[in-house]
């Protein structure tokens, strides 16, 4: 190895190193919460519709035969409290963590296609 | 997405659990017991049938995995060198003797783990001991070093006269097989310590037997093959001096190796810094320092490349190190510690560790440098950590008994009201997010 490569190669790995680390503890914005018209646009963009508390609360308490509560987020978020009665699917907002999810989501939600179910 | 699986009346509620529970509407917890945990009694029942023989095809592929652990390299020079002498043999005769030094291997392995799983508690004792750790540390740099051309590796004398008077017979690969199992055995007892508290749960030495007998199966069929064409090796064309460079090259995988058993007698800093001298060293023995001339045109690269990842590595390892976020703040066992936890109505974890062990080491490096565990911990709990490193202690030793701790790592939770919930208790290395659900269950649960 002559001394120019090597010093190119030393180069490189500081540059790749450096680019691992930064990404590691690259600087995350704070998670903001999502307006109105973003929650809109996107229930349009995937074709399901939206539900306020209060609605849901109401279709909760008269019983709705049917109902299907999904709570979508992480196992110790569900222990630490949820709807009662919903059941626990924790999904990953990537496009892998939905494609691993498909074949057990079918399952949980059943052969009724026409039955009422809320994620959340 | 469930839209697209063809669902019709798809509902989202984007405010969620929050806004449910401010209006009051029914809410549940899930307390303290784990019902869905999987980590808990995972295999109480075994398996029958066709899951048997699947679990059996896993184990067996696993054994084969098993190969990508530089534990058998040494084995590799001392296959050839004893097959390599017989290139005479017919194939057949071959595949004979390759399939004895199999099944002595095989039965070496099988019995050595059976008995280390059947003491139970014994042989993770005996893995985390610092003087095993350190003479198989220790096996593993003499390995290193006779790759490195400092010396050759020779079976002893006794050993490879009472193989060649029986050679005719197959009873001398079958020694030879029975006798190499010890070097392999002890190298890849840390990679399977999974399976040993399986074998030892099911309590059966037969079904134990199997298990690693398969698994050693798996494991020697790379060194079996290897034995069959050990003869015909002579016939390949020289491939030149470079392959002096790639077991150089292992050299150095073994001792990384070495470095990995060390891990748990060396302070975490004094650990990296060993990690990143040996990968910087490793750089400017194999690609600065070597002067083996280039067989063919892309070994200049490779040398090229070698001296990228190995100063990558060094620098990551250094660089990750003194990067690394803030870890659970924990504090020295003091009664009134307690006493304040429970007039605030703070539910604690109490971390009993020692530094030698390896899942506490875990434990402290991935799961409580976690950042959301870091959270939770600061916010919900009062955390305590009791060192068992040195034996004589009287406080840690009352605490010991007091809460009948059998081994490190051991976390208690403890409730609001400081008692302890017994079934949440923990003994082992647990991931993030499952020890957030086990967080959430103490300080959930004790809420209502």
């Amino acid at each position: 190895m002559g001394i120019k490569q090597a010093l190119f190669l030393s180069l490189a790995a500081l540059v790749l190193a450096g680019g691992a680390l930064w990404w590691q503890h690259r600087p995350m914005p704070p998670p903001k919460e999502a307006t109105y018209e973003e929650v809109t646009a996107e229930a349009q963009a995937g074709g399901y519709c939206l539900i306020t508390t209060e609605e849901l609360g109401r279709l909760y308490l008269k019983e709705t035969p049917g109902l299907l509560l999904v709570d979508t987020r992480q196992e110790w978020e569900y222990r630490s409290g949820h709807l009662r009665g919903a059941v626990n699917f924790p999904m990953e907002p990537t496009w892998w963590g939905r494609w691993r999810a498909e074949g057990p989501l079918t399952q949980l939600l059943g052969a009724d296609k026409d039955r009422l179910i809320v994620f959340y | 997405m469930a839209v697209q699986l063809g669902y019709t009346k798809v509902y989202r509620d984007p405010l969620g659990y929050p806004a449910w529970e401010q209006a009051g509407l029914p809410a549940a917890r899930m307390p303290a017991g784990l019902c869905n945990d999987t980590s808990v009694a995972q295999h109480s029942c075994l398996p029958s049938g066709w899951a048997l023989i699947w679990t059996f095809l896993g184990i067996f592929s696993g054994g084969m995995a098993l190969n990508l652990t530089p534990c058998v390299y040494p084995l590799i020079p001392i296959t050839i060198s004893y097959f390599g002498g017989h290139s005479g043999e017919s194939r057949g005769r071959l595949a004979g003797h390759g399939l004895c030094y199999l099944l002595g291997l095989a039965v070496t392995n099988s019995a050595l783990g059976v008995a280390a799983a059947l003491t139970g508690g014994l042989m993770g004792a005996l893995l985390q001991n610092p003087w095993v750790l350190g003479g198989v540390a220790l096996v593993l740099v003499l390995f290193a070093t006779s790759l490195w051309g400092l010396w050759e590796i020779r079976l002893p004398g006794g050993l490879t006269q009472v193989a060649a008077k029986s050679y005719a017979g197959y009873f001398g690969s079958l020694f030879m097989g029975l006798t190499l199992g010890v070097v392999a055995a002890p190298c890849i007892g840390p990679f399977v310590l999974g399976l040993l508290t399986w074998v030892a749960s099911q309590g059966s030495a037969w079904l134990g037997f199997f298990t690693f007998f398969t698994l050693s199966l798996g494991l020697g069929l790379p060194l079996f093959v290897l034995a069959i064409f050990s003869g015909s090796l002579d016939k390949l064309p020289r491939s030149g001096e470079w392959l002096l460079w790639v077991r150089k090259l292992m050299g150095w995988v073994l001792m990384g190796m070495a470095a990995y058993f060390l891990r748990p007698l060396l302070p975490e800093a004094g650990w990296v810094a060993l990690m990143a001298a040996g990968a910087l060293a490793a750089g400017i023995h194999l690609a600065v320092l070597d002067r083996t001339p280039a067989g063919f045109r892309a070994f200049g690269m490779l040398k090229g490349l070698t001296w990228l990842g190995a100063l990558t590595a060094a620098l990551l390892l250094v660089g990750f190190f003194a990067l690394r976020g803030p870890g659970v703040a924990w504090q020295p066992y003091s009664e009134q510690l307690l006493l304040q936890a429970r007039e605030q109505k703070k539910p604690v974890i109490i971390d009993f560790y020692a530094t030698w062990c390896t899942p506490c080491r875990e434990l402290e490096d991935i799961t409580f440098h976690n950042s959301q565990v870091v959270q939770q911990a600061a916010r919900e709990f009062v955390t305590i950590k009791v060192d068992l490193t040195r034996k004589g202690d009287s406080q840690s030793e009352a605490l010991v008994r007091q809460y009948q701790v059998k081994g490190v790592p051991t976390v208690v939770f403890l409730d609001r009201d400081g008692k302890e919930l017994k079934d949440l208790r923990l003994v082992d290395y647990l991931p993030p997010e499952q020890f957030l659900s086990r967080m959430a269950a103490v300080w959930g649960g004790g809420k209502n």
